[in-house]
């Protein structure tokens, strides 16, 4: 059996509020193997999104251990962290999160770039005609439409060649029609390159195209479905 | 519409209430307001303080209520007759000569001061050893001096020195003497005593460059202020044609005052300019307030409030944080005066008389509200603009919207009103009409070239460095900083480049140009008799030498063309030809370094009447032409010659330069004596010039020898000082900048932290994240800094050749100062900012409400 790309264990998280301590993560535990999509889903507040900091390593926790794409992340420094993204993890978000002042080729090539990866702009070329943006390459991101620029964020977390992609509500700042073009379309990206898929949302019909669903309440999960099995079954 | 019909005070209310919500984003606000009006009002309060004190002290500085002066000729019987009818009279002469030591040692230059029994007439001369000065000086041959003269000449207390043809004993040393700022500029040391020990030292004699003063104490019934004011009329009534300078108590030091008027109207510049830089802060944190209040200003206009309505109140609000601005400014303006007197009290001119200086409150207050006017009108103007739908829609980012005509229109009326304001209450139109002119000239090339640097990095070839290409790219972009740190920053630096280029030149020029031209000596009251053999000394002990020599009276001009000088607009860079005497001469060729522009030079045998040539410049501005007519009071007695022709003069050459030359026929009757100069060939050998002085003086022991380098150093002394002055007072312009340096910075710093966490997200690590606000801050200081050493560059240039007509030389000091400075300024702001942003934390950022 191939060790999983993401393993949590006994994970919580506690932040401090002028109204005192919020346990935001409570014990979790997950365990995510390579190729998987996985969809977390569940109301406001209830940690998804934390979880996924967690996972991406921009969140320290308060306990527990954390290790994604082969690294145990509470022995790493903030640079070394910053590093394994730059190379191995894809993040979109919902508000996309592009650089304002530079293009939609620059914005692209920018994590190659702190890479330090050769032909950085011609890779990102490539990934903006993956996504169909060959003709915006020149655009600045208020220049572009919501999906476009969308589009741009998933070229840009897809580049560098990760192995993990993690998303955040990337239909979340979308109309139906253009989140489910930016959805298929990550999906193909995610079959073609072979990437692992965390996926937060909130729409469930959504979740239900990844292969396995988690469903989280006040910063615990509450049920893992796995669709295949269920599908197979 | 609801909300356009709310009472004024429910606006004020409302405004009130949304305020105290807290001040965060006012903090620069406040500050810049504070620091001009501070500025502003203190130097008001100072200035008011001084002038209380020049007039308290007024009988005191001047030695009497009223002072005559004149030259060469001691007041006649008649004339001292009429003097005693107005009350008590001291009479004292002053004079320059040579102080030595009895072997020919040594020898000082002195300012010599005769004075009689009832000098003086106010207030003490004090002497150290609590001893009575009239008691030390009534001995024949007694003389109290300044300390500096014991020093050095290196004698003691009780030794004897000769003055003239006198032996003069070191009686006491004075520690103050009250009338001394009311005098003549002196640069030797004092040496006083009675007129008994001067007429023995052979030094008063018809011809000497005596300076004879009478000053009064007027008889009570005639002493009001009224008698004070009116007392030119009544002199001229009483004795006509006497030709002295007059001064009273209510101005005893008309230089001092002068000085000190156009220092304070040009730090109350400073003020203003501190003001307007910190505009630009105040403009950024109304921006920022109107951003933050997007919100409040939709759920106004969904509850039915009007554009109007909105405006009233946030107009409201940001008046009331201007109040705030303008309070603290005018609290630490009022104690600027007070904290400077304890700091600084002993080295005013005179102990200040501190008061609440209504008016400079009023003044700073005024400009306080006029340049926050200014600047907030525009951003509050697109406010209005805020549609309610901002309240279902999330946006990314707003677009600056227009202000609206009546808004643009008001803050065009606030410009002219702040503009009108500044000239109407400045001492001098001209420079406060300069001023605004170049101030607007200077924001509006600032602003342009913010733009254009911002342009430039936009339009920059992209480097491959990811670190550079960001900081390119926050550079040109949206809400980057080009702009307000271009302007605010660019425009301190730029007046400091220009004081420090010009000080550069001028003391360049001072301590290269004109010794090479000057002469070294200037040899005063020489005997006509003596001339000959003085001329012989001087080339028999340094042969080579450049000798000049001109006769020398001195006299006042008491009419322009038949027009009273009192009656006539005289541009204030000619005014000193007209106050008290000037050196005369005649001749009967155009002197050297002279080049007549109109007119003839008269023959050599020319016998007819009075005829004078005068220094075309200095003409033009008395609106004189060949063919008018001067008069000029020469010992006592009014001369009237036409204008012969006008000559060109090279002043700075420091040679023989007179503004009048008369025909011989005029003056070579008058008792007077010969000024001469001694150039030598090698201005480094200062042995030969020891021996030099030394051998005239002990020849000669009624002439004076003054060097020209110790005057030329003296000068630059006083120059510089003057330019460190205002360095410091450039310096509050700077410190503007550096406010709004801050506060624009503070106002990036979420979007800083906004990018920064995207970057880490990207795998930057946090030494990129540092490099790219080096490069961004390194390469904005690096712009400001070349901006405001061109600019600066510009400025000093046209003031040196054209205004102070001397050569411009550029200082590399300057550049390395200003962009030190900058990249201090930009950096130390910066690095604060990038500190905090490595430390956030990134999920706040990152995810969505």
């Amino acid at each position: 059996m191939t060790s999983p790309i993401i393993s949590l264990k006994n994970v919580s998280l506690t932040l401090e509020s002028k109204a005192g301590p919020v346990e935001i993560l409570s014990g979790t535990d997950l365990s995510v193997s390579g190729g998987q999509a996985v969809g977390i889903v569940g109301p406001s507040g209830s940690g998804k999104t934390t979880m996924l900091m967690v996972i991406a390593g921009l969140e320290p926790v308060s306990s527990g251990q954390v290790d994604v794409v082969g690294a145990e992340f509470s022995s790493l420094g903030e640079d070394e962290l910053a590093r394994i993204r730059g190379e191995h993890i894809g993040i979109v978000f919902q508000s996309f999160h592009l650089v304002p002042t530079m293009t939609a080729l620059e914005n692209v090539a920018l994590p190659l770039e702190f890479s330090g990866v050769n032909g950085a702009r011609e890779i990102a070329r490539g990934c903006l005609d993956d996504v169909g943006l060959s003709h915006r390459m020149g655009h600045f991101p208020a220049e572009l439409s919501g999906g476009e620029q969308q589009r741009v964020a998933i070229a840009r977390a897809i580049a560098p060649g990760p192995k993990l992609l993690l998303a955040d509500e990337p239909t979340g700042n979308l109309d139906v029609s253009t989140g489910a073009q930016i959805i298929d379309l990550m999906f193909e990206l995610r079959a073609r390159n072979g990437l692992s898929l965390v996926l937060v949302t909130h729409d469930e019909g959504l979740a239900e195209k990844c292969d396995r669903v988690i469903h989280m309440q006040d910063g615990r999960i509450v049920k893992d479905q796995n669709l295949l099995i269920e599908a197979v079954s | 519409m609801a909300g356009q019909g709310m009472s004024p005070g429910k606006i004020v209310g409302l405004a009130w209430r949304d305020l105290k919500g807290g001040l965060g984003g006012f903090t620069v606000f406040v500050a810049c307001v504070a620091l001009g009006v501070s500025v502003i009002s203190g130097v008001g309060a100072l200035t008011d303080a001084l002038g209380a004190g020049f007039r308290a002290q007024g009988q005191i500085l001047l030695g009497g209520d009223i002072t005559l002066t004149r030259s060469h000729q001691a007041a006649r019987g008649h004339e001292l007759g009429w003097l005693r009818k107005q009350g008590a009279v001291s009479t004292s002469a002053a004079l320059r000569g040579m102080g030595r030591l009895g072997d020919g040692s040594n020898q000082v230059m002195v300012e010599i001061k005769a004075v009689d029994t009832a000098y003086p007439l106010y207030g003490a001369l004090e002497v150290e050893g609590s001893k009575d000065f009239g008691d030390l000086i009534q001995e024949n041959g007694a003389a109290v001096v300044d300390p500096i003269l014991i020093e050095r000449l290196g004698v003691k207390l009780g030794d004897t020195i000769k003055i003239g043809n006198s032996n003069i004993k070191l009686a006491g040393i004075i520690k103050r003497e009250p009338d001394r700022l009311g005098g003549r500029f002196i640069f030797g040391p004092r040496v006083l005593f009675s007129h008994q020990t001067f007429d023995a030292t052979g030094l008063n004699k018809p011809g000497s460059l005596i300076r004879w003063t009478y000053q009064v104490k007027l008889n009570e019934e005639q002493a009001g202020d009224d008698d004070v004011a009116g007392f030119e009329d009544h002199l001229e009534k009483g004795l006509p044609e006497a030709g002295f300078s007059l001064r009273d108590r209510r101005n005893p030091t008309p230089a001092i005052k002068r000085a000190i008027d156009r220092f304070s109207q040009f730090l109350t510049l400073v003020g203003l300019t501190a003001l307007l830089v910190g505009g630009v802060g105040i403009a950024n944190a109304v921006t920022t307030f109107v951003e933050k209040k997007r919100k409040t200003i939709a759920t106004f206009k969904s509850l039915g409030a009007g554009s109007r309505f909105v405006f009233m109140v946030f107009l409201l609000e940001v008046l009331m944080v201007t109040g705030l601005g303008v309070v603290i400014g005018l609290i630490v303006g009022a104690l600027l005066p007070i904290g400077l007197n304890a700091m600084f009290g002993g080295q005013f001119p005179v102990a200040i008389e501190l008061g609440v200086s209504i008016k400079s409150l009023m003044t700073g207050a005024a400009y306080g509200f006029l340049v926050s006017l200014v600047f907030i009108l525009w951003p509050l103007g697109a406010a209005r603009n805020v549609n309610a739908t901002v309240l279902f829609r999330d946006e990314v980012g707003a677009d600056k919207t227009w202000p609206g005509w009546d808004a643009v229109g008001a803050t065009v009326l606030s410009i002219f009103a702040l503009a009108g304001f500044a000239i109407l209450t400045a001492q001098s139109v001209r420079l406060a009409v300069y001023f605004v002119i170049g101030s607007m000239i200077l924001f509006a090339v600032f602003f342009a070239l913010g733009i254009f640097a911002s342009w430039l990095a936009g339009a920059l070839p992209k480097p491959s460095k990811p670190e550079l290409k960001l900081a390119l790219a926050n550079l040109a972009g949206p809400g980057a900083l080009t702009r307000s740190v271009v302007v605010s920053l660019g425009s301190g630096l730029t007046l400091l480049v220009a004081v420090a280029l010009v000080d550069h030149s001028i003391v360049r020029d001072l301590e290269a140009s004109v010794p090479k031209k000057a002469p070294s000596y200037f040899i005063l009251d020489i005997d006509k008799s003596d001339i000959g053999s003085l001329e012989k000394t001087v080339l028999r002990v340094a042969p080579g030498v450049i000798f000049s020599q001109a006769p020398m009276l001195r006299g006042r001009i008491v009419k322009i063309d038949g027009k009273s000088p009192d009656d006539m607009k005289i541009p204030s860079r000619s005014k000193w030809v007209l106050s008290g005497d000037r050196g005369l001469t005649y001749s009967d060729s155009v002197p050297e370094g002279s080049k007549v522009v109109a007119g003839k030079w008269w023959a050599k045998d020319y016998d007819g009447e009075p005829l004078v040539s005068f220094e075309a410049e200095i003409a033009r501005d008395f609106g004189l032409k060949v063919g008018d007519s001067v008069t000029v009071n020469v010992l006592g007695r009014d001369i009237t010659a036409k204008i012969a022709n006008l000559r060109e003069l090279e002043w700075e050459s420091l040679a023989i330069n007179f503004v009048m030359t008369f025909s011989p026929n005029t003056l070579r009757g008058a008792p007077h004596n010969l000024l001469a100069t001694i150039k030598l060939a090698d201005a480094q050998d200062l042995k030969l010039e020891a021996r030099l002085v030394q051998n005239l003086v002990s020849a000669f022991p009624g002439v004076t020898a003054i060097r020209v380098r110790d005057a030329i150093d003296a000068f630059a002394k006083i120059f510089t000082k003057v330019m460190t002055a205002i360095r410091a007072a450039g310096l509050i312009t700077l410190f503007a900048g550096a406010l709004v340096l801050a506060g624009a910075l503070a106002t990036a710093q979420r979007r800083r932290i906004y990018q920064s966490v995207v970057l880490k997200t990207l795998g930057a690590t946090r030494l990129r994240i540092i490099a790219v606000h080096f490069w961004e801050y390194f390469l904005l200081a690096s712009i400001t800094a070349l901006l405001a050493v061109i600019l600066g560059t510009i400025g000093a240039y046209i003031v040196v050749t054209k205004i102070i007509d001397v050569e411009f030389s550029f200082a590399i000091s300057a550049v390395f100062g200003a962009l030190a400075l900058s990249s201090l300024l930009v950096i130390l702001f910066g690095t604060i900012g990038t500190w905090r942003v490595l430390n956030v934390r990134a999920m706040p950022y990152l995810r969505t409400e």
